[in-house]
């Protein structure tokens, strides 16, 4: 794999990767054990 | 009386079970074939564009329209679509496409699906051993029947298998929202990642064969995905097969999302959630799906291999060159099992997604209880799905796919967004999206689901009738002893839609009558 063949990969994972933790981390955050509260 | 709609356990689980949908075959099957057949890296690009541009703006209009429909009580298009167009009583006739659509994927899905299944147990019981590469093209005509010919394909393991996906496929339907589709993707997703990560490790950790010239490494193959080369970024055939990839594996315009989504309450986030379930998909397509077969395929059989368009066909890599891999490593029956094991939980996690729209219209809709819709659907898909496996040999499921796959879910897509961005309203319909949400859309995309993605997306159906219309209805590319086979196939597409029509009229005329004879 070429220099640029690395970047690319690293770079389009990276997004991904770091979107995708973002927001499990996010909902975590946000709703603890991620559960909705139940129907009144 | 009200009717208690049935709801989601948790926020994770319509999560993991929009992403369920949404990975599916063509992640770790589709994905890699079309990043190869058009021009590696290059095709990567226009793949990420047409995701900004297209894919997550529809996830984010199919939930907000979704979650919309449900809070007045409609889970499936011709409910939710009649709502957004403010009961204009074309609206919902329209909306039988968000049901044809999946019906139409199910009747071949399904199936293959179950060659998955049979192919994980023909792995795991060590019979998938053969000497030369022939045996293994030789061993999917066998299963699939099409190695004689006659009127009729198929075998009895192949109807034994279809027989057990399809009933699993059916209970978990019958459990309904919370108790069967959402304990199947809390346990098979996170299996499948699991099982996906172990494999593309393996994978990438591959020998080459003995006496393999230099360079043929897993690290190779990588390379034949990510090596930039950019004079493709000029030719449109790969923008347009970049962002037909982004329709297919993002689920959107088949109405699945919709049906989803509108199990949800009106309080419930939808912003962080679709972009959630999204980027999972994402992972699972770019991350896993262009480490495993892509590489193993370099490793054992060179670059010239991969450079022959001819091997680049989804199932010849899938159903071909994999077992032969897997047989020359050690352990190889268990690396074969886990391989198909993993197709097999992302077809079964879209498969039961697909049913929920056809059931939920059912439901809602005709007023049938959950196992009577469910035995409905059952008995009509049944039969809807026999023409795949039987007629396989005549392009049946060929027709079936490019329907399904390609130009409905386009049409429906198209559809959606107008009646939201246009119809409904971008002011009101951005207001909707975040009603609960615990993410702030940047404003951006309000401009994009407004302009950007239905521009993107009528040129993409102009650019379909401008080319391929009239080749396609003509079935030029078909060969003439397929013909009849294709056209009566087309003719029972037509009838299905028909009698859809006739039900969404019939389901209306009902509520128009209770509602008289109410007052």
């Amino acid at each position: 794999m070429t220099v640029g063949g690395w970047i690319f990969l690293i770079v389009c994972w990276g997004i991904i990767i770091s979107l995708v933790t973002f927001c499990y981390l996010r909902i975590l955050q946000d709703n603890g054990s991620g559960d909705t509260p139940e129907e009144q | 009386m009200e009717k208690i709609r049935e709801r989601w356990g948790s926020k994770l689980g319509i999560i993991l079970a929009v992403a369920g949908s949404a990975v599916g075959l063509g992640n770790f099957l589709r994905f890699p074939s079309q990043v190869a057949k058009n021009g590696g890296n290059a095709f990567i690009i226009p793949y990420l564009v047409a995701l900004v541009l297209i894919g997550i703006p529809l996830v984010w209009v199919e939930w907000t329209a979704g979650r919309f429909g449900g809070g007045h009580g409609h889970s499936s298009a011709p409910g939710i679509f009649q709502r957004l167009w403010k009961n204009n009583p074309i609206a919902k006739y329209i909306g039988a496409v968000g049901i044809f659509g999946p019906f139409v994927i199910y009747m071949y899905y399904v199936y293959i699906e179950s060659w998955c299944l049979a192919y994980a147990y023909y792995c795991l019981i060590g019979h998938m051993n053969f000497t030369s590469s022939d045996a293994y093209v030789q061993f999917l005509q066998w299963y699939q029947g099409v190695d004689s010919p006659g009127v009729f394909s198929g075998s009895m393991p192949a109807v034994v298998f279809f027989l057990i996906t399809f009933l699993i496929n059916i209970s978990v339907t019958y459990f309904g929202i919370r108790g069967g589709i959402e304990r199947l993707c809390n346990i098979a997703l996170p299996t499948l990642f699991v099982m996906a990560v172990v494999l593309a490790i393996r994978v990438l950790t591959l020998d080459a064969p003995a006496g393999a010239p230099e360079g043929q490494t897993s690290m190779g193959g990588m390379g034949f995905l990510w090596n930039p080369d950019f004079s493709s970024l000029l030719k449109p055939k790969v923008w347009l097969a970049a962002a037909g990839q982004v329709f297919f594996t993002m689920s959107v315009g088949m109405g699945v999302i919709l049906t989803y989504s509108s199990y949800l309450r009106k309080k419930d986030d939808i912003a962080l959630s679709g972009l959630t379930a999204a980027s999972t998909n994402e992972f699972a397509e770019v991350v896993l799906g262009g480490s495993i077969i892509i590489p193993a395929a370099f490793v054992f059989f060179g670059p010239q291999f991969l450079a022959d368009p001819s091997h680049l066909g989804s199932f010849d890599l899938a159903f071909f060159a994999m077992p032969q891999i897997f047989a020359g490593v050690p352990g190889g029956s268990f690396w074969g099992f886990m391989w198909f094991g993993i197709l097999f939980l992302a077809g079964i996690t879209s498969s039961v997604s697909i049913t929920q729209p056809g059931v939920a219209f059912l439901q809602d809709e005709l007023n049938l209880t959950r196992p009577k819709a469910v035995a409905m659907f059952g008995i009509a898909a049944f039969i809807l799905c026999q023409p795949a496996m039987w007629f396989l040999h005549r392009g049946v499921l060929d027709d079936l796919d490019f329907w399904g796959s390609n130009l409905i879910i386009v049409c429906g897509a198209a559809i959606e967004i107008i009646l939201l961005a246009w119809v409904f309203g971008i002011d009101k319909a951005w207001k909707e999206l975040h009603e609960g949400a615990s993410l702030k859309v940047p404003i951006v995309f309000k401009y994009i689901i407004k302009y950007v993605s239905p521009t993107l997306l009528l040129a993409m159906l102009g650019w379909w009738f401008a080319t391929e219309w009239w080749s396609v209805i003509t079935m030029k590319d078909v060969p003439s002893e397929n013909i009849p086979y294709v056209l009566g196939l087309r003719l029972l597409l037509l009838g299905l839609f028909v009698l859809l029509l006739v039900l969404v009229y019939v389901a209306w005329k009902r509520k128009r009558m209770t509602a008289r004879s109410e007052s």
